[in-house]
């Protein structure tokens, strides 16, 4: 558990650009892996974040490839907060909510995804325009006193 | 993400995708694989035992290929998928949806040559 005395966050600033997306995924699992998650729950974790990622693209930012998405990494405190922030479109959080898993579709998965890979989800509409998505996964000793 | 499509047997195609099967490789996936539900095909298959990761994209695009499948009486199915493409699948509820296979081969033995 070396990560929990990281003298502040990780901070991954890169293109809101689909074939950038693979460097989240990299980082997410790596970070993941050290903290200890069982691999399930990185896989879901990564899949998680790549899909925050992609919302931004997609929706944010209307797949203009030219726009930046900071993801930032703080590991501490039994927790590790992912925060995914855009400087596009602000969306209110009550857009943000998935599709009824009944209706064999394409498309609506990814909040399902989100949703179901973390412990807390928080939004926030920062000064300087976009949001800013919290994702919170307790550590897995943290987890182990909860149970 | 490289795509490669082979027909089998007479009517039987095989899709093989090697690479990450995200945002960014879905749509070429898209725009090969849904067009040859429109050939003379009765079973197209995908090989996915090169596809180490699928986000959403993924799904959403096996989705619309299941229902062209269904709308054409083609047979479709997903081989070789690796355990954290399957697990995709298992999180969206979808895994009983499709037909899925350890491997192209098994799918393809027992195929009935159509005249």
């Amino acid at each position: 558990m070396t990560f929990a005395n990281l003298k502040g966050p990780v901070i991954l600033d890169i293109p809101a650009d689909p074939p950038a997306m693979c460097i989240v995924r990299a980082l997410v699992d790596t970070i993941s892996a050290r903290i200890g998650f069982e691999p399930a729950q990185a896989d879901r974790l990564v899949l998680a974040v790549d899909e925050a990622c992609t919302n931004v693209i997609r929706h944010a930012y209307k797949n203009k490839g030219d726009e930046r998405i900071v993801v930032t990494f703080s590991i501490g405190a039994g927790s590790l907060v992912i925060s995914v922030r855009d400087f596009g479109i602000g969306a209110a959080p009550e857009t943000f909510r998935g599709r009824d898993l009944n209706d064999i579709r394409p498309g609506g998965l990814g909040t399902h995804f989100i949703t179901s890979a973390v412990d807390r989800i928080e939004y926030d509409n920062p000064p300087g325009g976009g949001v800013l998505l919290k994702l919170t996964k307790f550590l897995p000793e943290e987890e182990k006193e909860r149970n | 993400m490289n795509i490669k499509v082979d027909e089998r047997k007479p009517g039987v195609f095989v899709v093989s995708l090697s690479g990450d099967l995200d945002m960014s490789s879905s749509p070429e996936v898209r725009n090969i694989l849904l067009p040859i539900f429109r050939k003379k095909a009765f079973h197209v298959i995908v090989d996915l035992s090169n596809v180490p990761y699928m986000d959403s994209s993924g799904i959403a695009t096996f989705v619309e290929a299941l229902q062209l499948a269904r709308k054409g009486e083609v047979r479709f199915s997903l081989a070789g998928a690796c355990r954290k493409v399957e697990s995709v699948f298992d999180l969206a509820y979808l895994k009983d949806i499709f037909e899925m296979a350890p491997d192209v081969d098994q799918l393809i033995v027992g195929e009935a040559e159509r005249k």
